[in-house]
C-alpha cells in the first residue's frame, strides 16, 4: 500500500461539504484530533472548481491555474500533503499536478496567468508536488489508522448493517492509486468492519453510479433519478446505513431519497452518512454539533436510537 | 563414429565442443598482400557510366582485370587461374553489391579464405546513382582503391560451427510439451519433461472434448491425447519428472546446467501399483483441482484415473501424516521420511511449454463468481460436461442439481478489458470454447436455451464453418458485454445492452458461464526470470520475432511453444511445439554456423564487471562458471559490448580497426581542394536501402562514400576523429532502430555527439539517421541535404 501521511496535512475545504454537509468537515477534524493527525485549514484556499469543470464551465487551464495557486499555499504553510473531503477535489488535484509536472506548454500558460494576476510568487515549478505522494482522500488517512480505531470506539455498531458507496472520482479516475482497487473497492467496508458493524459487502448495483453525473442531475433528470432509485431500492431491507466518501454522492442519495419515497409511497429505512461522520459518531462525537445531522434530508435520529454506548 | 555417438548418448556430461573448421591459410601466408582486382562491366550496367579503361589503369594492385559478367560461372575459372598464376592472396571484386554476390565470389576465390575477398560496390552505389561519367569514374577509382587498401588489412577468419548437446529439457507436460518431446525423442534426442504437477497432460486432459471445425463435431480429448501420452511413457528417449521445478539455471557454451527440485510425495513411484487402498483409508478430504474443486479428494490421491505417471501421490500440504495409508500399503511404497531431491541436469536446449492459467474470476466481482453457485467458468462447465467429471457428464446446476432451462455465456471475461486487472488482449480460444460447449448442451439437452453474449465473434478461417454449424442448432447470440450478474427472486439476472438494437436488457437465467481469459502463469514468469528469457508486455514469453522466429526466445537455444507464449488453441500449440522441436533438432543435427563479425572476449583482460552483459540486447553475453562468454550464434557483431568494456577485452572479429582505417583512408586520400566528402556508415538495413536507391536509379551526390558496418555501436570516438582528421566533411551514421538494442543505440549516439562537441566540431557534421529498408528515398534525401549543407559551409 502507498505511504499515507499523518502530518503536514492541508485539509482541503470542499464547496459541497461546506454548503450541504458541513458536519463532514467537523467530523473529519474531530477524528483527526482524536488520532493525532496534524493538519491545517487554510482560509485563503480557493475552490478546486471541480463542479464548474464537470459542468463544462471552466476549462482545464483555469482549473489547474487555481490548483497551482492552492499548491503554492500548501507549500507556503509547509502543509504539502493535500487531504480532500471530496473525491472530485481529489481527482482534480491529481490531474492538475500531473499536468503541471509533465506539460510544459500548460505550465508556462498557467505561470503566465499567475504572473498577470500579480501572483508571481505562486508560480509552479516541475516537481513541486507529486500526484501520488501529495494528494490523498480523507478516507485514506482513516484507513491507514484502522488498527488504532478499536481503542477509540465508544459506540456499539454491531446491530447496524452498513453498505458502502465508493466514489467514482476516487476509484475510476486514478484506479492504480485507489487503495483496495477499483473493481471491487472495499475501503469503506473495511473501515465499517473495524467499527464492529455488520458489513453488507456486495449488493446489486454496488458499483453503479449515484446518478448525479454533475449536469445529468438537471439535464437528464429521469435517467439520473432512475440510477439513484436502482441503488436505493437494491438496498431496501438489506442495509440500515449507506456509507459515503463524496459529498456529491451523499447529496444525490440523501436529498433524492425522500423524492423517491414519495413516489413509492413508502419509507426505505436507509440513512446516509459520510465515513467521517460515522467514525466521529463511533468515537463519541455529538450528532448535531459535530456530525451536523440536522442538515440531512433523510433523518438520522432513527439510526442513532439503535446505536448504544459501549 | 558409432562409438562416439553412443558415448554422447550415454554420458550426459559430455559437452559438445565448439568446433572451428580450419581452412588452410598456408597458401596465403607465404607471399603476403598480393592483391588482385577483378572489375565487372556488368553488361554495360557499370561500363556505360564508368570508364573501365581509366579505372583499370588508375588502380594500384598486383593484378587488375576486367570482365563482362564476373558472376557468370566461367569467370570462376578466370578468378581461380589468376589467383594461382599471379600468386594472389587477396581479391577485390569491383562490381555489384556484396548483398547480391559476396557469397558467389567468396566461392569463386575458393583457394583463398573467404574473408580475403572484398567487394566494392560500383554498381548500386556508383554507376546507378551517378550520371556524370567523369565524376562516376573518379568515384569508382576511389572506391576500388579503398577496397584494395582495406583488403590488405583483412585477416583470415574461420566460420564458427557450434554443436549443441543432443538433449533437451522441456518445461511443462501439457499438449505442447508432450508434442515437442515426442518429436525430439523420435529424432533420437534425449528429452526430459519437467512438470510441476503430479501428472502430465495439462489442460487438455481436463476439458473433456475438443472442437473439430473440419468434421463439424466435438471429439473426446482424452481419446486423442491418450495414445500420445502412452507413446511418451514408453519412449526410451523420454524421461518424465513430475512435481519438479527449476531452481537455478547456468548457461554454458553448448548446454544449460539446470538445477531442479523434485518435491517429495512420500511415495516411492517405482513401488506404487496404484491399487488405491491408501486413498480408501485416508481421513483427509480437500477440494479436488481436477474437478475444479466441485468434488473432494483425499490427501493421498491419483489426480484422475488415466493419470500419468500411474501412481498415487501425497498432497504434502494437507497430509496430517497419520500413517494409515502407510500401514495399508502392501507394496511398502509410502515413506514419510522421503525428502525432496535436488537434481542436476545438463541439457543442450530448453523448451518452455509451461502453459497458462485461467483468469481469476473474482477480479470481476460484478459477475458474481464465487458469490452465486450457478455462476461458473467455461473450465468448470467443461468438467461438468465431461463424462469423467463431477456429474458424470450431466448438465446440472450446482445449487440444486436441476438441469438449467437457460444458460447464458459471457464472453471476454477478463479479456479485451482495459480496466485495472483486465487483460488487453483477446484470449483467442474462448469464442470457440463457448460454441463447443453450446453445441454439446444443445445435443444433449435440446430444451435448454443457450445465449452467448459476445463482444465480437472471432472464429477466423475454417472456424467460421463451425460457428454456422453451432448457430444452426438454435443458439442465441447477443452482441454486448454484460455489465453485471445479479440475483432477483432466486433467479440469476444478466444485465446487458444488446448493442445491435441499442437496447438494455435483463436476461433471467439458471446458469451463467463466464468465458475466462487465458493469462500468463506465475510459474512461467518465474521460469523466465531464472532462464533470463524476456517477457512480452502482457507477461507471456516473448518470441524472438513474431513473424519469422515464432518458436525462438531471445536467448539462444531456448525455445517456446503453446500458451506460455500467448493465448492459442490446441491446433496452434501443436504447430508451435513441432516448430520448436524442429528448431532444437536443427541445431543438434547440423550445428549452426556463425559468421563473423562476432565479438570475442580475451579472458586474460576481462575484469568480470558485467557491463557487456547489460548492454547486449541480443543476450549473447553471459556469465558461466568462470568466465564471461559470448555465444557466437547469438552475437551480431554490433560492437556495443566492445564499446562498453572498460578493459578493452572485447575484440570484434570480422571488421577490424585496421580495415576500417584503411577503408576510410582510401575513400578520403584522393580528395581535391574545395571538394566535399561525406562518409556514410550504414548497417545492413541502411546498406540495403542504399542499394535500393541504386536499383531505382535515384541519384545522389558523388561526395557520398558508403562504408558497411555491423552497427553504429561498432564505431568509437577514434574512428570519428580519424575520419575528420583525414578530410571527411561530414559523417552520417544510419541504422535500423532494432528494438532490443535501442538503449545501446541511444547511448552510442549520446557518446559520439558529446565527443564531437568536446572536440569543437560543429554538431551538423555528425548526423544520425534511422534507416528503414523500404524508405530508400528518405536516405537519398539525407545524402542530398547533407551534401548541400556541407557545400554551403565550404562556400562560406
Amino acid at each position: 500500500m502507498k505511504t499515507i501521511p499523518d502530518k503536514n496535512i492541508l485539509l482541503f475545504k470542499s464547496c459541497l461539504v461546506n454548503v450541504e454537509y458541513p458536519g463532514v468537515e467537523s467530523s473529519t477534524k474531530y477524528i483527526f484530533d482524536k488520532m493525532g493527525v496534524e493538519y491545517f485549514i487554510d482560509p485563503n484556499q480557493s475552490c478546486c472548481t471541480g463542479l464548474g469543470h464537470y459542468y463544462d464551465l471552466f476549462d482545464q487551464i483555469s482549473t489547474s491555474a487555481l490548483s497551482a495557486r492552492n499548491f503554492a499555499l500548501a507549500r507556503k504553510s509547509n502543509h504539502e500533503n493535500i487531504v480532500t473531503l471530496c473525491s472530485t477535489c481529489y481527482a482534480i488535484m491529481k490531474k492538475s499536478i500531473n499536468l503541471l509536472n509533465s506539460n510544459k506548454k500548460a505550465r508556462d500558460e498557467i505561470n503566465g496567468i499567475l504572473e498577470r494576476a500579480g501572483l508571481s510568487h505562486m508560480k509552479y515549478n516541475v516537481g513541486d508536488l507529486d500526484s501520488e505522494k501529495n494528494v490523498f482522500h480523507m478516507v485514506e488517512i482513516l484507513y491507514s489508522k484502522v488498527n488504532e480505531i478499536a481503542s477509540n470506539i465508544k459506540k456499539d455498531f454491531s446491530n447496524i448493517r452498513i453498505a458502502s458507496h465508493h466514489a467514482c472520482h476516487y476509484c475510476k479516475v486514478y484506479p492504480e492509486d485507489a487503495i483496495t482497487g477499483s473493481r471491487n473497492p472495499m475501503i469503506l467496508d473495511e473501515i465499517a468492519a473495524a467499527f464492529g458493524a455488520e458489513v453488507v459487502d456486495w449488493y446489486d448495483f454496488k458499483k453503479a453510479t449515484c446518478g448525479a453525473g454533475f449536469s445529468q442531475r438537471f439535464a437528464n433528470r429521469d435517467l439520473s433519478l432512475s440510477a439513484t432509485a436502482d441503488k436505493l431500492m437494491a438496498l431496501e431491507g438489506k442495509a440500515d446505513l449507506l456509507l459515503h466518501m463524496c459529498p456529491n454522492c451523499q447529496m444525490q442519495l440523501d436529498r433524492y431519497q425522500p423524492v423517491l419515497e414519495k413516489e413509492l409511497g413508502r419509507k426505505l429505512n436507509l440513512v446516509h452518512l459520510s465515513v467521517a461522520q460515522m467514525a466521529a459518531l463511533g468515537m463519541g462525537a455529538d450528532p448535531y454539533k459535530v456530525l451536523g445531522i440536522q442538515t440531512h434530508s433523510v433523518p438520522v435520529e432513527g439510526l442513532l436510537e439503535k446505536i448504544k454506548d459501549i | 563414429m558409432n562409438n562416439t555417438k553412443s558415448k554422447t548418448l550415454e554420458t550426459q556430461d559430455i559437452i559438445n565442443k565448439t568446433r572451428a573448421t580450419k581452412k588452410q591459410d598456408s597458401f596465403s601466408t607465404k607471399s603476403g598482400e598480393r592483391v588482385g582486382v577483378f572489375i565487372c562491366r556488368c553488361g554495360g550496367n557499370i561500363s556505360d557510366t564508368v570508364n573501365i579503361q581509366e579505372l583499370k589503369s588508375s588502380i594500384d594492385a598486383n593484378f587488375v582485370g576486367e570482365f563482362e559478367n564476373l558472376c557468370s560461372i566461367n569467370c570462376r575459372r578466370h578468378i581461380r587461374e589468376e589467383i594461382i598464376d599471379q600468386n594472389l592472396d587477396r581479391v577485390v571484386i569491383a562490381g555489384c553489391s556484396p548483398l547480391t554476390h559476396l557469397k558467389t565470389f567468396q566461392n569463386y576465390a575458393d583457394p583463398l579464405n573467404p574473408y580475403m575477398v572484398e567487394m566494392v560496390n560500383i554498381r548500386e552505389q556508383c554507376s546507378w546513382v551517378h550520371s556524370d561519367k567523369e565524376k562516376a569514374t573518379k568515384k569508382a577509382i576511389s572506391l576500388v582503391q579503398a577496397g584494395v587498401e582495406k583488403v590488405k588489412k583483412a585477416k583470415a577468419l574461420s566460420k564458427i560451427i557450434s554443436r549443441t548437446e543432443k538433449s533437451a529439457a522441456i518445461f511443462g507436460g501439457g499438449i505442447s510439451g508432450i508434442t515437442a518431446a515426442l518429436s525430439l525423442a523420435n529424432q533420437g534426442v534425449k528429452v526430459t519433461i519437467i512438470e510441476k504437477n503430479p501428472t502430465i497432460g495439462g489442460f487438455m486432459v481436463k476439458i473433456g472434448k475438443v472442437f473439430s471445425p473440419e468434421k463439424l463435431a466435438e471429439e473426446c480429448s482424452l481419446c486423442i491425447l491418450n495414445p500420445i501420452i502412452n507413446d511418451v511413457i514408453n519412449h526410451k528417449n523420454i524421461k518424465i519428472m513430475t512435481k519438479t521445478r527449476l531452481l537455478r539455471a547456468g548457461r554454458r557454451s553448448s548446454y544449460f546446467n539446470l538445477i531442479l527440485e523434485k518435491d517429495t510425495s512420500f511415495v516411492h513411484e517405482d513401488r506404487c501399483i496404484a491399487c488405491g487402498k491408501c486413498a480408501d483409508v485416508c481421513p483427509v478430504e480437500v477440494p479436488d483441482e481436477w474437478n475444479q474443486k466441485m468434488t473432494m479428494r483425499k490427501a493421498i490421491y491419483k489426480p484422475f484415473s488415466q493419470a500419468v505417471p500411474d501412481v498415487y501421490t501425497i498432497d504434502v500440504e494437507n497430509c496430517i501424516q497419520c500413517g494409515k495409508c502407510e500401514k495399508v500399503c502392501n507394496m511398502d511404497a509410502i515413506d514419510f521420511k522421503l525428502k525432496s531431491e535436488i537434481i542436476s541436469l545438463k541439457s543442450g536446449s530448453v523448451v518452455i511449454a509451461t502453459g497458462h492459467e485461467s483468469y481469476d474470476l473474482t477480479k470481476r466481482p460484478e459477475y458474481g463468481y464465487g458469490r452465486f453457485d450457478d455462476v461458473i467458468s467455461q473450465l468448470d462447465l467443461a468438467r461438468i460436461l465431461g463424462v469423467n467429471g463431477p456429474t458424470l457428464g450431466k448438465l446440472q446446476k450446482i445449487s440444486d442439481g436441476k438441469v438449467p432451462e437457460r444458460v447464458v455465456m459471457i464472453q471476454c471475461t477478463g479479456s479485451r478489458d482495459e480496466k485495472t486487472d483486465g487483460k488487453r488482449y483477446c484470449s483467442k480460444v474462448c469464442c470457440m470454447v463457448a460454441l463447443k460447449h453450446a453445441s454439446i448442451i444443445k445435443d444433449k439437452y435440446p430444451d435448454t436455451e443457450v445465449v452467448i453474449c459476445y463482444t465480437d465473434l472471432r472464429t477466423v478461417g475454417m472456424y467460421e464453418n463451425y460457428l454456422r454449424y453451432v448457430q444452426d442448432k438454435g443458439i442465441k447470440f447477443i452482441r454486448g458485454r454484460p455489465g453485471e450478474v445479479t440475483k432477483i427472486n432466486d433467479k440469476l439476472v444478466v444485465r446487458v445492452e444488446d448493442t445491435l438494437q441499442r437496447k438494455p436488457m435483463e436476461i433471467e437465467t439458471d446458469m451463467v458461464v463466464l468465458s475466462e481469459a487465458i493469462e500468463p502463469s506465475e510459474g512461467t514468469m518465474e521460469l523466465a526470470k531464472k532462464l533470463n528469457v524476456g517477457l512480452s508486455q502482457d507477461l507471456f514469453i516473448k518470441e524472438k520475432h513474431s513473424k519469422i522466429k515464432p518458436a525462438n526466445t531471445d536467448v539462444e537455444r531456448i525455445f517456446v511453444c503453446g500458451t506460455a507464449q500467448g493465448p492459442k488453441d490446441i491446433t496452434d500449440s501443436v504447430s508451435q511445439a513441432n516448430a520448436a522441436a524442429a528448431k532444437v533438432s536443427e541445431q543438434i543435427k547440423c550445428g549452426t554456423e556463425a559468421e563473423p563479425p562476432v565479438a570475442v572476449i580475451k579472458n586474460s583482460l576481462c575484469s568480470h564487471c558485467g557491463k557487456c552483459i547489460e548492454i547486449c540486447g541480443f543476450k549473447a553475453v553471459y556469465r558461466d562458471e568462470e568466465y564471461i562468454s559470448i555465444d557466437p550464434m547469438a552475437c551480431r557483431g554490433c560492437g556495443a559490448c566492445a564499446g562498453s568494456c572498460p578493459e578493452g577485452a572485447i575484440e570484434i572479429k570480422g571488421l577490424n580497426d585496421q580495415e576500417l582505417f584503411a577503408q576510410m583512408d582510401g575513400l578520403l586520400s584522393d580528395k581535391k581542394e574545395g571538394e566535399v566528402r561525406i562518409l556514410a556508415f550504414l548497417d545492413n538495413v541502411g546498406y540495403t536501402a542504399a542499394d535500393t536507391i541504386g536499383n531505382n536509379r535515384v541519384t545522389y551526390p558523388e561526395s557520398i562514400r558508403i562504408i558497411k558496418i555491423p552497427s553504429i555501436n561498432r564505431l568509437m570516438p577514434e574512428h570519428i576523429t580519424y575520419a575528420f582528421d583525414h578530410g571527411a566533411d561530414g559523417i552520417l551514421l544510419a541504422e535500423y532502430p532494432d528494438e532490443c538494442m535501442l538503449e545501446a543505440h541511444k547511448a552510442k549516439i549520446q557518446e559520439l555527439s558529446d565527443y564531437v562537441a568536446s572536440k569543437g566540431i560543429a554538431s551538423n557534421k555528425l548526423r544520425f539517421y534511422k534507416a528503414y529498408a523500404p524508405h530508400f528515398r528518405g536516405l537519398a534525401k539525407q545524402f542530398e541535404n547533407f551534401n548541400q549543407d556541407m557545400l554551403a559551409e565550404k562556400g562560406k
